[in-house]
């Protein structure tokens, strides 16, 4: 593609060159490193001037230093006459502090949008926001592409019997996102819903078990459950969701699936452990370092950088973006 | 019920200094868990009403962990502006991003622009901060800024520690020169700067002093000591002109990397900060390593901004 360049941040480097290949182009020159004071800086080594302008930069393991190299690269940018900056990122750091959760707590998500706005970005491509309410928090247009295609074709492809699995929402909040998928697929459709409440009467009467409380809604008995969110993050839900369905549905085979695999702490060592679980899938949308990703033998990535790519083709091109 | 009161908040870069300045004021800190989630994103919750009173955060930039302490910063200011406090003010004594203040390459960025205009969108209404890199920094804001100066600190400091009358104000380079002859001149003392020669690029730079130093103390004045490699050369130049000793007066002591090897090792007899960048145990590894407190100052801005006075008199004196 003419007058275009695609930069990378450090977070993930790896989905850059892979969307760069697809393109048929090569990253754009830049340096980024960090002061030994700690302040980000960054050099961009090649001409932009009247280039559109991608950005990739995913979330990482140090969430405020991408934001910060990102939001630097894009003032870069603008300082440096680009005609264009799209900021790609397929996973939108501070996400699910979208709603102001508890009194006097921070809209986080939208503040980042207003940092991007105000960095100097002029479009935003994303994959999977944790709410779609979220492309109101920008004054620039929003691309939220889906990955549920490449979910679904994974599963269609993978999973044996895929008929007669069926798609469970491991919270109602998420049922929405869920249902779209088992629409998809056709398949049947079940809820695990989590009452807190009752939790807290339980601790105080101090009875361990955690099942009691969790209530299971359709029929998982000998099927395959395919246990579905938008990212995994921390483990204790996706576990005792897999070992209700498994342990009191009677699930034959459990997956978990997600768009973005955050992963934070020990979180994949501790559903690899966990027995309940038979395979974790996600998309290469965050980056997994390799020391987590050792030993782990249940996971699966599905690549995003043709969805990516694409997209990015076709802004360039203007043409419109088929979901 | 809604007092219109002063609330102090402090992130976690330095809250012994926003302690300070509580005991200053007279006040307790306000209630605020900063943690960072497991996948290192960082959540505030505000422990107590703000609605409708005059709310300042204390944040400085501690070094490695400057960009941790900005978002902290930007979502605390946030969080308070979606709580409905009537006035935010940013009190930050060690501006980041400072240094990168203009295009000096080609495709450089303004960071420091852009963090102002990321202080702004957070929803700050009022910064406070002090000795800044570039007084021009104050330009990129569209809300008040209040550039303190160390300088009243530090003219006390060198008054009661130093034999000053026998001393010669030095600027390690050419761009602090304004701010040496200020001290230089309040202080009716003499004046000297190092030139630095680069002949060629990356090359050892050669040191060229313009004054007299011969048997003098020689205190050199700069605003930021970061890995300190200027300060111990100037040092080296300094004593090789006959200086009797040197010691050195920083407003922002960063002291990252190897500085405190490189000053422990150096020529120089004294290396004086402020605390507007936390130092935690940097002091026990470096005797040479003296601070003067700058809490005072800060309270009293807080103070006059609160109650609306007239903020230049902490231009040219330091509260005790």
């Amino acid at each position: 593609m003419r007058r275009v360049k695609i930069f990378s941040g450090t977070s993930h480097p790896g989905l850059t060159e892979a969307i760069c290949e697809r393109l048929g182009t090569t990253p754009g020159k830049c340096d980024l490193k960090k002061f030994s004071n700690g302040e980000t800086s960054v050099d961009i080594g090649c001409s932009i001037r009247d280039q559109d302008v991608f950005i990739v930069q995913s979330g990482s393991a140090k969430a405020n230093d991408s934001i910060m190299e990102l939001l630097i690269l894009i003032s870069a940018c603008r300082g440096g006459s680009a005609n264009k900056i799209t900021a790609v990122m397929p996973y939108f750091p501070y996400s699910k502090q979208s709603k102001k959760k508890s009194h006097r707590g921070a809209i986080t998500a939208r503040m980042l949008a207003n940092l991007l706005t105000v960095a100097g970005v002029d479009h935003v491509i994303t994959v999977d926001l944790h709410a779609s309410q979220m492309q109101g928090f920008f004054t620039k247009p929003v691309d939220n592409l889906y990955a549920e295609p490449l979910l679904a074709r994974w599963i269609r492809h993978n999973v044996p019997n895929w008929r007669d699995s069926v798609v469970v929402s491991k919270n109602p909040g998420g049922t929405k996102r869920v249902t779209q998928l088992a629409d998809v697929l056709k398949l049947n459709f079940a809820l695990i819903t989590t009452d807190r409440r009752r939790r807290e009467e339980e601790d105080a009467d101090q009875i361990p078990g955690s099942e009691k409380m969790i209530t299971l809604v359709g029929e998982v008995r000998r099927k395959t459950v395919l246990i579905v969110d938008d990212m995994i993050d921390r483990a204790g839900s996706w576990i005792s969701a897999a070992e209700h369905v498994k342990l009191r549905g009677g699930a034959k085979k459990v997956i978990c699936i997600a768009t973005h695999g955050v992963f934070g702490g020990n979180c994949l060592k501790e559903m690899e452990d966990c027995s309940c679980i038979d395979q974790i899938v996600v998309t290469n949308s965050f980056p997994i370092p390799e020391d987590k990703r050792r030993g782990v033998k249940k996971l699966v990535t599905i690549d995003l950088s043709q969805l990516l790519s694409e997209a990015i083709r076709r802004n360039h091109h203007g043409k419109f973006i088929i979901h | 019920m809604a007092t219109n009161s002063i609330k102090l908040l402090t992130g976690n870069s330095h809250p012994n200094l926003a302690r300070k300045v509580a005991d200053r004021l007279g006040i307790d800190l306000t209630k605020v868990l900063v943690v960072q989630y497991s996948n290192q994103e960082t959540s505030v919750t505000i422990g107590e009403s703000v609605r409708d009173e005059d709310v300042f955060i204390i944040q400085s930039a501690a070094p490695g962990e400057v960009n941790d302490g900005l978002m902290e910063l930007l979502i605390m200011i946030n969080a308070c502006k979606t709580a409905s406090a009537r006035r935010i003010t940013a009190v930050i004594p060690n501006f980041p991003y400072a240094r990168q203040d203009k295009k000096d390459k080609s495709r450089a960025p303004i960071s420091a622009k852009l963090i102002a205009n990321m202080l702004q969108t957070a929803g700050c209404n009022h910064v406070i901060t002090m000795d800044l890199h570039a007084s021009q920094i104050q330009g990129f804001f569209n809300v008040p800024v209040d550039n303190l100066y160390a300088e009243p600190s530090m003219l006390r400091y060198i008054r009661e520690n130093f034999d000053y009358r026998n001393a010669v104000i030095v600027s390690p380079d050419a761009g602090g020169a304004k701010r040496a002859t200020a001290i230089a001149d309040r202080l009716d003392l003499n004046f000297a700067l190092i030139h630095k020669e680069r002949s060629r690029p990356n090359e050892v730079s050669r040191m060229v002093l313009v004054g007299d130093v011969q048997d003098k103390l020689a205190i050199l004045v700069d605003d930021m000591a970061d890995t300190c490699g200027t300060l111990v050369k100037a040092a080296q130049t300094l004593k090789k002109h006959g200086a009797q000793e040197v010691v050195a007066i920083v407003t922002h002591g960063i002291l990252s990397g190897s500085a405190i090897e490189s000053i422990n090792k150096s020529e120089l007899g004294r290396i004086v900060v402020t605390n507007t960048v936390p130092h935690g145990e940097k002091k026990k590894r470096c005797p040479k390593l003296h601070t003067i407190d700058i809490a005072p100052t800060l309270a009293e801005a807080c103070r006059r901004t609160h109650n609306g006075e007239s903020v230049s008199f902490l231009f040219s004196h330091a509260p005790t």
